[in-house]
């Protein structure tokens, strides 16, 4: 199923970028935890990396003590990779520019090697194959990437696209518990006046829960293999509290794929 | 009390799965019907008779969804279903439509106070969309003035922007105003002088999860007379009100006139067909659009709406609806305060909106509703309901005995309350 994009070039540009960053890259703090080799490769690791793009988003990356954390806050860091535009950011995380180094220009190494390791696994991770999905830990850290990326990517989209801000308004006031039984993956959407924003873990003080039954069910929802009306029927994606959040959510969740895609 | 349990509802919803989208799609469906949480619910029924059906698994619910409202007489009432019958013999659909046709339109004239005709169609929506249309050919105008939360079927003018299937250019001509609020209506139309063609709303305002409200004090006759002043259409949305409150429609009983009503889910006790009715100011707009459908004019649904309006008329349905309603209604707000439930009931009695309002989240509604269902009594947890006339006072006794045990359930397993 398509959804609509809003807007013109440039506002599809930005919201990619927001994608980008704050739902594709910040991965990369969940890939350090899922995968063992990324856990170990950071292990001496004192890093901070921030990301600065004209016109689009800012945050940096931060690798301390074996952990990897994203973070919008910036702050002092090691590197600072600048981007001239939404569409130069884009273009880098497809593979095809490259960044402009402003401060750091001694650390490149970690960029041109730990760094692209990481980058590359995340890839590997979110790029998957029928073979590799056969793979039962390839499966489960596969899909609770990139429900990551979906849900905090969705809180993106209600932010910027034009159509997906006409969703994220819908959504009443309120926080949206979103997690996989199998996996103890959760996620919570807080929605207020409109604007939405995605934290890790569940809220005790949620107004709507959507609860995935287990990782392949999840895996096949987000990946457009089988529609979440026959999973809700089947009891494979159960939903409760207030419908209108979920509703409106799940509108934004099918704008999501028209951006990864 | 027994709970029920749907092992072959189950086993021809996972037929079903495979040869229909999502089953059981749109409002009669697990998603959007909103069973939650699904196992609770029935998914087939193998009959239905009066205020019952009974799903496939042999469990009898006592329905106050009445299939969204086409049920107003009761399942399988014996004098419509003897007219159907009768029709049958005769013809149904035909290259020259039977004359019923006129009897029908003739019999609504004399029934719905506004009408000076009727045209008929098939569903809800076939009217509503009707209604636009003849408004910008009447007016030669092209926006419309809708009130926000307001159902007017599916149709893409309906929808909004952002949803599946819907682009920008199909809903650029609508205007949201909120409801009772007559300012913002005046403001748009004062900005928008030359361009509005129509005003359409329901009689009341009756959303989903959201508690219904009847209009203010003044508000219709307000709206009346801005669209007199200003050359727009009136048209009321009484596809799910009408016949539940005014045998001569809803307009009339919120005291004003409308310039277009539309009709559709009580008029046939189940046999489908629409209706538009309208003043003769717009006759000639009317006939200026090409508008029909392959089964509109069939006889058979006109033979099931002779027998049901007049027999309404002769309950005066209306009323005995709202006090069945009103009684059960009232004594379910009594069983919930004496378990700690404060179950707000809002709208008319005879299509009433429910909800426990101890949380924001609907969750406990959700949780009583669907033991109140597994128990023998279909209400939705999201929807107004309905009554029709053939609930009986046994029938209203067992539903507040289901709702005694479900509150008891719920408060078992939230004792905070």
């Amino acid at each position: 199923m398509c959804y609509m994009k809003g807007g013109d070039y440039v506002t599809q540009e930005l919201t990619k970028a927001n994608i980008n960053l704050y739902a594709v890259l910040r991965n990369l703090e969940d890939l350090c935890e899922l995968d063992k080799d990324m856990k170990t490769l950071i292990k001496n690791i004192s890093m901070k990396i921030k990301f600065v793009v004209k016109n689009g988003p800012k945050g940096y990356l931060s690798f301390e003590d074996g952990t990897c954390t994203f973070s919008k806050i910036l702050d002092k860091c090691n590197i600072i990779l600048y981007f001239k535009s939404p569409h130069h950011f884009n273009q880098m995380i497809d593979g095809k520019a490259n960044p402009i180094p402003l401060k750091g220009l001694t650390k490149i190494s970690f960029l041109k090697n730990e760094f692209i390791t990481l980058t590359d696994k995340l890839s590997y991770y979110l790029k998957p194959t029928p073979s590799l999905l056969e793979n039962e830990t390839y499966l489960k850290n596969n899909t609770i990437l990139t429900a990551y990326t979906a849900f905090f990517a969705l809180a993106q989209v209600g932010n910027t696209d034009p159509i997906g801000k006409l969703s994220a308004k819908r959504i009443p006031d309120g926080i949206i518990n979103v997690s996989i039984t199998e996996s103890n993956t959760g996620i919570h959407l807080v929605a207020k006046n409109g604007h939405l924003k995605a934290k890790k873990g569940l809220s005790s003080k949620n107004r709507a829960s959507m609860t995935f039954s287990d990782i392949i069910t999840t895996n096949k929802i987000l990946t457009g293999q089988i529609d979440t009306y026959s999973c809700i029927a089947t009891q494979k994606l159960q939903m409760k509290g207030y419908i209108p959040m979920l509703d409106n959510m799940n509108k934004l969740l099918g704008l999501v794929s028209s951006y990864l895609q | 009390m027994q709970t029920y349990t749907y092992n072959e509802n189950q086993k021809l919803f996972k037929k079903a799965l495979n040869l229909i989208p999502t089953g059981v799609y749109g409002h009669l469906g697990p998603a959007e019907g909103c069973f939650i949480p699904v196992q609770s619910y029935p998914f087939f029924s193998s009959r239905a008779k009066g205020a019952y059906f009974w799903d496939v698994d042999g469990n009898r619910f006592i329905d106050y969804m009445c299939a969204y409202g086409p049920n107003v007489l009761g399942y399988n009432d014996e004098d419509v279903d003897m007219a159907v019958a009768e029709q049958m013999k005769l013809g149904n659909c035909t290259t020259a439509p039977s004359s019923i046709m006129m009897d029908f339109a003739e019999l609504l004239v004399d029934t719905v106070e506004m009408a000076d005709w009727a045209f008929f169609a098939k569903n809800g929506g076939d009217v509503t969309s009707f209604a636009l249309m003849i408004a910008k050919a009447a007016t030669g105008r092209k926006k419309t003035i809708l009130v926000n939360g307001g159902y007017h079927g599916v149709a893409p003018w309906t929808q909004k922007l952002g949803y599946p299937g819907i682009c920008e250019e199909d809903v650029v001509n609508n205007l949201y105003v909120d409801w009772n609020n007559y300012e913002q209506v005046e403001k748009i139309v004062k900005e928008n002088p030359n361009d509005i063609a129509c005003f359409m709303a329901t009689p009341y305002h009756h959303p989903v999860f959201t508690d219904n409200e009847l209009p203010e004090k003044d508000y219709w006759q307000k709206i009346r007379k801005l669209c007199t002043d200003y050359g727009i259409v009136l048209a009321i949305d009484d596809v799910r009100c009408g016949f539940r409150l005014d045998m001569k429609g809803s307009d009339h009983y919120f005291g004003f006139k409308a310039d277009l009503m539309c009709f559709c889910k009580a008029l046939g006790n189940g046999y489908n067909f629409s209706a538009l009715c309208g003043t003769d100011a717009l006759k000639d707009a009317v006939s200026s659009v090409m508008y029909t459908g392959s089964y509109w004019l069939s006889a058979v649904p006109f033979a099931a709406g002779m027998a049901c309006i007049k027999k309404l008329k002769k309950l005066d349905g209306p009323k005995l609806m709202q006090d069945k309603g009103k009684k059960l209604t009232d004594g379910l707000v009594e069983i919930g305060k004496s378990y700690g439930f404060n179950l707000k009931v809002t709208g008319v009695p005879s299509m009433w909106y429910m909800r426990i309002t101890n949380d924001d989240s609907l969750t406990l509604h959700q949780e009583w509703v669907s033991e109140c269902v597994r128990r023998g009594a279909f209400f939705a947890n999201h929807h107004n309901l309905f009554i029709n006339c053939a609930l009986s006072d046994e029938d209203i006794k067992l539903t507040h005995e289901i709702a005694n045990e479900s509150f008891k359930v719920v408060k078992n397993n939230h004792k905070e309350i």
